[in-house]
């Protein structure tokens, strides 16, 4: 054994005992605990689920008692609906389809506008800070918590989504957008993909979310700012003029999901979408943190 | 970050009571980390890929003719010499922009257009027109939707016999296979193919072969537009470039005839195999009207799986036999007799014309494509959009008065739509037009 490495040996040796990272680790996990029960015990979050998961199920019940009606209509109406009378499993996509514009941006905002707002306006954001915990800690909790919810959301839509198709219609071999036929387990990979996928999608609008919730202590200003800053920016992003700053638009690439039911898969603009989620959450991550950490917490 | 957990921080700007000197400074020392974030990537994407575009590669020289030489060569004629491009793929972006009328652009996407662009309305169905015309996997319908905006194509080649193009769509992909003597045309949105079968082999260069003639990718364009405009052009290297990634020369082609309203033409060539990578057509008035690039490319060849198509089940399917079909390849002139479309003129300043029903007939509105870059005058046959009663009024309706009718004023294309309801349409200034038209 050389001295260097006796040397490590003896340094690394105390810092395990003392255990700081652990502690480190440990409390926030205890954190992120916390706050995920917190998030997900609330009445408000299993109603927004619960709509969430209504949605499949409203979409196949309709497709299915409006079934004649459907038969030859290529164009209107949202994508792949065609093809759901056929393939179940195609209500799956459909409905995130459907639900990735509006309903699952409007939850995700309610639920990470709130995530400090909320504790403000309730009063309990001081005594959150009196334990040792840490802001920035407090603030990666929240945030977590926040794309766990993202997560949770999208499932809710696919597995119901899923079950409604299944339960309602045929379910066989999956038609890919190029026309190629895959078999069912392979449609069923691609949609955990899709799945997390469009869950991922969410987190720059979580990071978003999260910075405008540290600016207000109201939590019903930082809800409505965050979903109104989602439909403002899917107005921009229909507007031809502003086609040179559309690529910067956090919502610009939601539905390159779909990209993933093509053969040979699509990558470009999945790989640009998680590129600029990741960009979002360094920018409005930073943000929040600046706020968060700096600010005069009186609630 | 215990430290900030109580009450440390100033209590607030209108209680000065203890309040630390370098608060604020520690405030707008952290507004600068996200700016900072921002500022970093902003730089990063902006600058990154302008440094990897503006380091144009060292080339040795060679001279226009050489390039054109290596161009036309490289393709489709001569298979053996063309060994190296026969196959490829990518990804090619195509952008355009030629401030055509949404409502225009809606009467062409039905296939009774009046202004047709780069041969992107081709010729389809012929006699046949009724028999898909309500087929979303048309490929005149849909490849005339490339006539605006921005497009992804994904598309892949393995010698004369085996084309893709890949139309990616949101949530939705257009595709057209070619393999061997026949060929098919999917549409994911309405779930419907188009079967063509008993195409000639080997003869990539035939007109009409493939459904479709689709000459949207930077190959195909820039070969058709130099064999067709060579002679009536100023051919100049313009320096070289990287495109997807490769070195490759720029050849720039600027008409030589005065009336045209393009103003130059760049081909972007890889110097390596010759295969345009890019063409970029510039208005004479100053903007970008047509931009087709590789994003990426590759030249192995592509999966054998990449030239078959099995229709889905539950798929709707029409069938296109051969003999329509070789009709319709040969039927570039033929069309012409029957349709009263007639081309004037010659390369940059051709001049399609034709003739409008004065009032919605139901089969078969005429139309013609007209274009600087690309065979002119193919004919295309289709319905009005059943909303469309009267085209004639609607196109009218579009334009401003002029000297002997209206005219429809766009970056590139102008269209004058007589008093008596004949179309001419070109890439071609005003007094060419009128001079067409016999308006003094």
């Amino acid at each position: 054994m050389s001295l260097v490495e006796a040397a490590e040996a003896a340094g690394a040796a105390p810092r395990v005992a003392a255990g700081p990272d652990r502690a480190t680790v440990s409390g926030f996990l205890a954190l992120f605990r916390s706050e995920l029960l917190l998030t997900f015990r609330r009445v408000r979050t299993m109603a927004l689920l619960g709509a969430l998961a209504a949605l499949p199920v409203l979409i196949g019940v309709v497709v299915k008692i409006e079934t004649g009606g459907l038969h030859g209509g290529g164009d209107g109406g949202p994508p792949f609906l065609a093809q759901v009378t056929q393939n179940g499993v195609f209500l799956t996509f459909t409905s995130l389809a459907v639900a990735l514009p509006i309903f699952l941006p409007m939850t995700v905002g309610v639920v990470a506008g709130d995530a400090v707002a909320g504790e403000a306006t309730s009063g309990t954001l001081r005594y959150l800070l009196v334990a040792p915990a840490g802001r920035i800690r407090l603030l990666a909790a929240k945030f977590t918590a926040a794309l766990a919810f993202c997560a949770a959301a999208t499932l809710a839509v696919a597995l119901t989504g899923l079950i409604t198709g299944s339960v309602l219609f045929p379910v066989g071999k999956v038609v890919l957008l190029s026309g190629d036929t895959v078999s069912l387990g392979e449609s069923l990979l691609r949609m955990v993909l899709i799945a997390a996928v469009v869950a991922v999608s969410l987190s720059g609008l979580v990071a978003i979310g999260l910075f405008i919730s540290t600016l207000t202590s109201s939590g019903i200003a930082a809800m409505a700012g965050t979903v109104g800053l989602v439909v403002i920016v899917q107005v921009l992003d229909t507007i031809p003029q502003l086609a040179a700053i559309q690529p910067w638009l956090f919502t610009h690439y939601w539905l390159t999901f779909a990209d993933l039911l093509r053969h040979p898969v699509y990558w470009d603009g999945v790989l640009h979408d998680l590129g600029l989620q990741a960009l979002y959450v360094a920018v409005f991550g930073a943000a929040a943190w600046a706020r968060f950490s700096s600010r005069d917490i009186t609630a | 970050m215990t430290q900030h957990a109580g009450f440390e921080e100033p209590p607030g700007a209108d209680e000065p009571i203890g309040v630390p000197y370098r608060a604020g400074r520690r405030t707008a020392l952290r507004v600068m980390v996200p700016v900072a974030v921002a500022a970093l990537a902003a730089t990063g994407i902006a600058v990154v890929p302008a440094l990897a575009s503006d380091s144009a590669p060292a080339l040795p020289q060679v001279t226009a003719e050489q390039l054109v030489t290596k161009v036309l060569g490289g393709g489709t004629s001569q298979p053996e010499a063309g060994g190296r491009t026969q196959a490829l793929s990518g990804t090619v972006r195509v952008s355009t922009d030629l401030g055509v009328p949404a409502e225009l652009l809606a009467f062409v996407q039905h296939g009774g257009g009046a202004a047709g662009v780069a041969g992107t309305a081709g010729a389809a169905g012929g006699g046949q027109a009724k028999a898909h015309d309500d087929s979303g996997a048309d490929p005149t319908s849909r490849l005339s939707a490339l006539l605006g905006g921005s497009h992804t194509l994904r598309i892949a080649t393995d010698g004369p016999d085996r084309q893709r193009v890949s139309l990616v769509e949101d949530l939705a992909e257009y595709d057209l296979i070619h393999n061997g003597d026949q060929a098919w045309a999917w549409d994911s949105g309405s779930q419907q193919a188009v079967h063509y079968t008993g195409l000639r082999q080997g003869r990539p260069d035939a007109p009409g072969q493939l459904p479709g003639d689709v000459p949207d990718t930077p190959q195909q364009a820039a070969q058709r537009f130099l064999a067709d405009n060579a002679a009536n052009s100023d051919i100049t290297v313009a320096g070289t470039a990287r495109v997807a990634g490769r070195s490759a020369y720029q050849l720039s082609v600027k008409p030589r005839q005065s009336g045209s309203t393009i103003g130059e033409v760049k081909v972007a060539i890889d110097s390596a195999t010759g295969t345009p990578l890019a063409v970029t057509a510039t208005a004479s008035s100053g903007g970008t009207v047509f931009d087709s690039r590789f994003s990426d490319v590759s030249f192995d060849h592509p999966a054998a799986s990449t030239w078959q198509f099995t229709p889905p089940k539950g798929a709707k399917v029409t069938e296109q036999p051969a003999g329509a079909h070789q009709r319709d390849g040969q039927g570039g002139s033929a069309g012409h007799g029957g349709n009263d479309v007639k081309v004037t003129g010659q390369d940059w300043t051709t001049v399609v014309s034709f003739q409008l029903p004065a009032s919605g007939s139901p089969n078969g509105s005429p139309s013609g494509s007209s274009s600087g870059s690309s065979r002119a005058g193919q004919p295309a046959h289709g319905k009005a959009p059943r909303g469309l009663e009267n085209p004639a009024e609607l196109v009218k309706s579009l334009g401003k008065p002029v000297a002997g009718g209206r005219l429809i004023s766009t970056k590139v294309i102008n269209v004058l739509v007589t008093d008596d309801n004949r179309v001419y349409a070109g890439a071609v200034t005003l007094p060419v037009l009128q001079a067409a038209a016999g308006v003094k």
